[in-house]
């Protein structure tokens, strides 16, 4: 009974998916002939970069590099053909209102930031010049040290020059970020000075683990391929205040906090029958030595 | 109990007596091989659908992420409660100087051990890693109820053993002096090692009545933990149908009612297979019939008071759990065990013909099975219904059908406790002959001589 409703459930809904599924993603014409009121200037693509790499990199990928995440239907490349040939109107459309398994982001980003992931999809338009871009990553080198006493991170950054020798590198941005279980959890920014050396204070309400120790991860912005470095275990956090996830005496607890009530009760009657056990084992022998008495 | 007059009376008597309740050990014929051909088959089967599980893991079992009790934890359960029959008949009804129970006990207590035993070998068939067991006692957490159980099953598995060792001492010096060849050697030595020189001196023989009775005493509180802890396994939890205050005393009561049960049954077959009519009496079934209705009472006013208080609230978990019960996929059995095996023995027992040996063995018959299905209910429903919304997982996680090995392996439980009772009747007496003695007048001076019928 269950399965055949199972079956008939599944059926219905592909009816109603396949029509979607195939579906065009049709734009009304007054939204598709609507032009973006930003300018296509470098600035507006950089800012419309950050907005897409928090928002929409997740899923679609790098544009130009084919690599979204696997779903059905597949999230559209920014540099591919099908994404490009959207007019600025209908790309705004669609971010906004969304469809399927693309969410709307009309209450999520602002109207202003939607028009500058527009400028940043046109960067990759055949039509136009592009203005930012995608560089090879420059080799660069970070060394950084952690002052516990005063919760400071020293940070010295160089990188490859043309003739391939390591030179400081200046007034370039660096990330601050702490190693959590699931990734790294960002702190902060700073940015180097004129001798490519950065000194950040990790502010003072910053969580570490119950002790306080905090692992610091400093790296470099990503047109930078520089290895991170790892700061283990710096005592520059405050105390976590961890809930005991196990409470005394219930099913589960381990035997580091059995409730003494539970353990004297278990130890008191087991011992305890063991105990008379033992006692009647002795009876036994005795009358074995009883035998010999008349 | 009467005085006998002469010496040739006693001797006579005694001579009877040993005639009598020595026939399971020295019966012979194409029946008993048959039978323990039978046994050792079906447990070999049953132990080869171990065997299977063992090589390729629980995953052979229909047991799954849900619903990981299922068959096994059911039957161990069953067998728990069986086993409890020890305690009310060769501890309560002695205490209480009931002489009629006397004969009883050891019956009694061969299905004490062979229950409890199976009980804990079927806890490690229930597990995937069996090679794994020490672990519990090297690793148990003590504020586990596994632990707990698994501590008390031995204990009280202890405790039968002796409090069936103790009384059969005095007949295994008396078996050792009497019998000749008709036995074989081993079972002779055997005698005499286990008999540890019984003279029957009046320091053994109070000896022996002190040790039985410090156990007696000492069985009342293991044997009702036992079972009391078993149920905690369950109402430890906050799961519908489990998360009750009474599960320890329902448990038990529960396991008087199945293991009286079980004790007719084998009181029926050994007065049929060995001719112990004049041991196990009319009377002894008339008041064995008597204390069944009694526990079935009991157990009636329990499962009155387990139903009625959450069926009147109906919480939610609870509502959907006891609609499977009462009407759902369940209902048959849970029916079944309530009126068939509960209500309809109270009212028929009620009547002398049915506490006659033949019908109060058929009775029985019904309230084991019955007493089986509700363990499968107390267990296997509640995992159906898991707190946790049950989303995205396979529809085949939310049902319960114990698989052929599952099916193997409790055949092997069955028949495995049916060849430790019929191998502990074929090597000592069902019925302790001192005991038997002792209540027809004859002297305790005639027990340690030899035969003169020789
Ligand atoms: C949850 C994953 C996901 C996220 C996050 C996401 N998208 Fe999409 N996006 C998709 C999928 C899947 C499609 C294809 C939808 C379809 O064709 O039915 C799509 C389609 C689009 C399209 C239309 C392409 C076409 O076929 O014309 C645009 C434009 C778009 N996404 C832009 C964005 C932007 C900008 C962001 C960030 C603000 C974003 N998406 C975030 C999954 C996502």
């Amino acid at each position: 009974m269950n399965r055949l409703k199972n079956i008939i459930g599944t059926a219905v809904l592909m009816m109603l998916a396949l029509p979607v599924l195939g579906q065009d993603w049709i734009v009304p014409d007054e939204q598709a002939a609507l032009a973006n009121p930003s300018e296509y200037t470098l600035d507006n693509v950089k800012l419309g970069k950050a907005i897409y790499t928090k928002n929409c990199k997740s899923c679609h990928g790098d544009p130009g590099k084919n690599n979204p995440l696997a779903l059905v239907p597949v999230p559209v490349d920014m540099a591919s053909e099908k994404m490009q040939t959207n007019s600025e109107g209908s790309l705004f459309y669609k971010i906004t209102n969304g469809k399927g398994v693309m969410p709307p982001f009309e209450s999520s980003i602002s109207e202003n930031d939607r028009w500058l992931l527009v400028s940043f999809i046109q960067n990759y338009s055949p039509g136009r010049e592009q203005v930012l871009l995608d560089l090879p990553p420059i080799k660069a080198k970070l060394l950084a040290s952690v002052n516990e006493a005063q919760g400071l991170v020293d940070i010295m950054a160089e990188y490859e020059d043309a003739n391939e020798v390591y030179v400081p590198l200046l007034n370039a941005p660096v990330i601050i970020s702490s190693k959590k279980a699931f990734g790294n959890l960002k702190i902060g920014e700073t940015v180097t000075n004129d001798q490519g050396r950065a000194i950040y204070t990790i502010p003072e309400n910053t969580m570490g683990d119950e002790h306080g120790y905090l692992s610091v991860v400093v790296s470099l912005s990503e047109e930078y391929e520089a290895a991170e470095v790892i700061l283990d275990k710096a005592l520059v956090g405050t105390a976590k205040e961890v809930p005991e996830l196990i409470r005394k005496g219930v099913l589960w607890s381990t035997n580091n906090n059995v409730s003494l009530w539970v353990l004297i009760s278990y130890i008191l009657s087991t011992g305890g029958a063991w105990m008379v056990i033992i006692y009647v084992i002795v009876q036994i022998v005795k009358i074995k030595k009883y035998s010999r008495s008349s | 109990m009467q005085k006998t007059e002469s010496p040739e009376e006693s001797r006579r008597k005694l001579d009877k007596i040993v005639s009598d309740l020595t026939r399971s050990i020295l019966l012979k014929d194409e029946l008993t091989r048959f039978w323990f051909f039978i046994l050792i088959m079906f447990a070999g089967v049953g132990l080869w659908g171990w065997i299977l599980q063992i090589k390729n893991g629980l995953g052979v079992t229909g047991m799954g992420d849900y619903i990981s009790w299922g068959l096994y934890i059911a039957n161990f359960v069953f067998f728990v409660a069986i086993s409890l029959v020890g305690l009310l008949i060769s501890s309560v009804l002695q205490l209480l100087k009931i002489s009629w129970a006397k004969p009883v006990s050891r019956a009694a207590e061969q299905i004490a051990i062979a229950a409890v035993a199976l009980a804990g070998i079927i806890i490690v068939m229930d597990m995937g890693r069996p090679d794994r067991l020490l672990n519990i006692f090297l690793h148990g957490r003590y504020a586990s109820p596994i632990v707990w159980d698994l501590t008390v099953v031995s204990t009280y598995l202890a405790i039968s053993l002796l409090l069936f060792y103790i009384p059969l001492i005095p007949d295994l010096a008396l078996l050792h002096e009497r019998m000749g060849p008709e036995l074989p050697t081993w079972k002779r030595k055997l005698y005499k090692v286990l008999a540890l020189g019984w003279k029957g001196n009046d320091l053994q023989f109070k000896t022996v009545y002190h040790a039985l009775r410090v156990l007696m005493i000492l069985i009342i509180p293991v044997g009702l933990s036992i079972h009391t802890v078993t149920s905690w396994l369950f109402a430890a939890t906050l799961r519908p149908g489990w998360d009750s205050t009474i599960f320890g005393p329902y448990f038990v009561v529960g396991a008087f009612v199945a293991g009286t049960g079980a004790l007719i049954i084998l009181m029926y077959v050994y007065r049929l297979r060995y001719g112990l009519k004049e041991y196990y009496t009319d009377m002894h079934f008339d008041r064995m019939g008597k204390l069944l209705v009694l526990v079935c009472l009991v157990y009636l006013y329990f499962n009155i008071n387990e139903f009625f208080v959450p069926v009147y609230k109906m919480k939610l978990a609870e509502g959907v759990h006891l609609k499977t019960l009462f009407s759902g996929g369940y209902a048959f059995m849970f029916w079944f065990a309530q009126i068939v095996g509960l209500v309809l023995p109270i009212l028929l027992i009620q009547l002398k013909f049915f506490r006659r040996p033949l019908p109060l063995s058929l009775i029985s018959v019904v309230i084991l099975l019955s007493a089986w299905f509700k363990r499968y209910l107390i267990v296997i429903p509640t995992m159906e219904h898991p707190f946790l919304p049950v989303q995205n997982v396979p529809e085949s996680f939310h049902h319960y059908k114990p698989t052929s090995t599952e099916m193997l392996i409790m055949l092997f439980s069955f028949f495995a406790a049916l060849l430790i009772i019929s191998i502990l009747a074929k090597l000592f007496p069902v019925i302790t002959i001192w005991e038997v003695a002792e209540e027809q007048g004859i002297d305790k001076e005639y027990l340690t001589e030899k035969s003169n019928t020789q």
